[in-house]
């Protein structure tokens, strides 16, 4: 009953004050969309790099005019090794035209077919070691019908540092965020509270106890945080959902997954999280020109 | 929170009503013990107050401006603190409560002030409501009671109305229902009719009398010569921060009544 007289109260309050508190949620919103973006990249690039980690891949560039003994050869030196799964022949003429699909260029479907390097393309077993790919290019390497193997380990290494990076921005702007989230809330509180004055010192003269006047306050900086909070996921979602053709597109054809959108339970955690830093930023402001 | 959902009334017997007239023997509403208050380390504001204040009685606190007529009923809704002596409210000491319990003793006392402290942006039935939704009352009943305490002031069926759009002697029979609608056993009126011009002065004056007359204890502090005159009650003259009984009254409203 109490927490329903606070809502109802804190309702009643956010209409009447209605400017304040659309000011703290846009600028809060605009925090939290911030924040939604880099855990949004992160969460994307992340699953780049575990779909890349799953699977190993090495490709083996042939060189110009081996014969094809060479390369049966080669095939049969690679279905050997426990760790290859699979290998797959791609002449020139392939490559080219993979090329010209991916990038949606029919240009270079013009270009001469040896420009592009015929290439045998492992796929190797899920777990492989940085250490034992290295070793067996290395081996392969010695081949005489082979040009180069391009392992994507120095790839792997950027997309992984990439995503390090990432998590860390993501942190550090969660911790911004939630600086910001209690110094917006606790302000327009300390705000609601002068404009509210009058009304708490009848609460206090008539009885009220400290929660009956808080309450209404801690409902008013929660209610900042959750709106502020599912606007910004919201808004990223409406993004996400717009540009997604174009970007699928892109992303598949570069790092060979789909994108996806923040996990639903991290965006409710954003949500609930939200919640309770405006709580406790609204608690703040309480404490301090209250004191209650 | 308060109450989790039921009324929490820690001094409910001592409710205003019939238990005074039933018992004229029980003790006093409320004593003050040789209560001193120091605003300065040197110049106490009150310097042993004694002061006894029977059930039902209608108590003048009068004194020249600067006397200490609103800090002695401050330290009575405890929005000020005694630095020595004793206030016993029905018996209890709530010189040194503490600071959580205080919620508790105002929703016993009814408190009025000089600016009527009422909220001009509410509506008449919003500011007298206020003192039973503190108390998780159901909506029905706080409807019920406000509509009588609106009665009892003279405001009824103005409940919808706003408080700014009401002139000064409206204000504050708005106040005055918020006061009462919680049934306190105690008024305390600090210079009610101060911003009043006269005629409405001794209207106000009648309607805290009205309220006294139903077993209500009201204190209330003027220092408008013209009320003491116009009335016979009780006088405490508050001079040099002591009490002095200035004037006898009729008596408690249970005394009057067995009489
Ligand atoms: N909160 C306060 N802080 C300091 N001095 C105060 C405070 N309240 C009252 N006083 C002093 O106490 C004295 C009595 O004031 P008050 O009780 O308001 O008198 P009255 O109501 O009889 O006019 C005055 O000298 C006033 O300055
Ligand atoms: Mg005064």
């Amino acid at each position: 009953m109490p927490f329903k007289t606070a809502i109802t109260r804190a309702a009643r309050a956010m209409r009447e004050d209605l400017r304040l508190h659309v000011v703290a949620i846009s600028s809060l919103t605009v925090a939290f969309l911030c924040l939604a973006a880099a855990i949004f990249a992160v969460t994307n690039l992340s699953s780049v790099a575990e779909s890349w980690a799953r699977q190993g891949r090495m490709s083996v560039y042939l060189v110009e005019g081996a014969s094809p003994e060479d390369v049966a050869q080669l095939r049969l030196l690679l279905d050997g090794l426990p760790e290859v799964r699979e290998v797959e022949h791609v002449t020139s003429r392939e490559a080219r035209a993979e090329l010209a699909r991916e990038a949606g260029e029919a240009e270079l479907g013009r270009l001469p077919a040896d420009l592009f390097p015929a290439s045998l393309e492992v796929t190797l077993a899920g777990g492989t070691s940085a250490a034992r790919t290295a070793a067996i290019a290395e081996r392969v390497r010695r081949v005489r019908a082979v040009e180069a193997v391009e392992t994507y380990e120095a790839w792997f290494g950027r997309l992984e540092a990439l995503v390090a990076t990432g998590r860390v921005v993501a942190l550090v702007l969660a911790g911004l965020v939630l600086l910001c989230v209690l110094f917006v809330v606790a302000n327009t509180i300390r705000l609601a509270i002068s404009g509210r004055r009058d009304e708490i010192e009848v609460l206090k003269l008539c009885g009220a106890s400290n929660g009956f006047v808080r309450g209404p306050f801690i409902v008013e900086g929660a209610v900042q945080g959750i709106l502020s909070s599912g606007i910004a996921v919201g808004l990223l979602l409406a993004a996400f959902l717009a540009l997604r053709g174009d970007v699928d597109a892109t992303i598949a054809a570069l790092a060979g997954v789909r994108a996806a959108f923040i996990h639903p339970t991290i965006a409710v955690l954003l949500v609930v999280g939200g919640g309770l830093v405006g709580a406790a930023g609204s608690a703040l402001s309480l404490r301090r020109y209250l004191g209650v | 929170m308060a109450g989790n959902g039921k009324v929490v009334r820690p001094f409910a017997f001592f409710r205003a009503g019939n238990q005074a007239h039933a018992n004229p023997n029980q003790r006093p509403i409320l004593v003050l013990e040789d209560v001193y208050k120091f605003f300065r380390p040197d110049v106490p504001t009150l310097r042993g107050v004694n002061l006894t204040v029977e059930r039902g009685e209608f108590v003048f606190v009068t004194g020249p401006s600067g006397a200490g007529k609103s800090t002695l009923l401050s330290l009575i809704y405890r929005a000020q603190t005694v630095d020595e002596g004793r206030i016993l409210f029905c018996g209890r000491d709530i010189a040194r409560l503490t600071a959580a319990s205080i919620p508790y003793l105002r929703r016993n006392l009814g408190v009025v002030f000089q600016d009527f402290k009422i909220i001009g942006h509410w509506t008449v039935f919003e500011n007298v409501a206020v003192a039973l939704e503190i108390l998780s009352m159901p909506r029905r009943l706080v409807r019920a009671r406000v509509s009588e305490a609106l009665e009892r002031v003279g405001l009824a069926g103005r409940g919808g109305e706003l408080t700014s759009g009401l002139s000064g002697g409206e204000q504050q029979r708005v106040a005055v229902a918020r006061a009462i609608v919680a049934e306190p056993a105690l008024i305390l009126a600090d210079e009610p009719t101060g911003n009043l011009d006269p005629t409405l002065a001794l209207d106000i004056l009648t309607l805290f009398e009205e309220i006294n007359d139903t077993g209500t204890t009201v204190l209330f502090a003027t220092h408008d010569h013209s009320l003491l005159e116009a009335r016979a009650h009780r006088i405490v003259y508050i001079d040099d921060g002591r009490a002095i009984e200035a004037r006898k009254g009729l008596g408690a409203w249970a005394d009057r009544r067995t009489a």
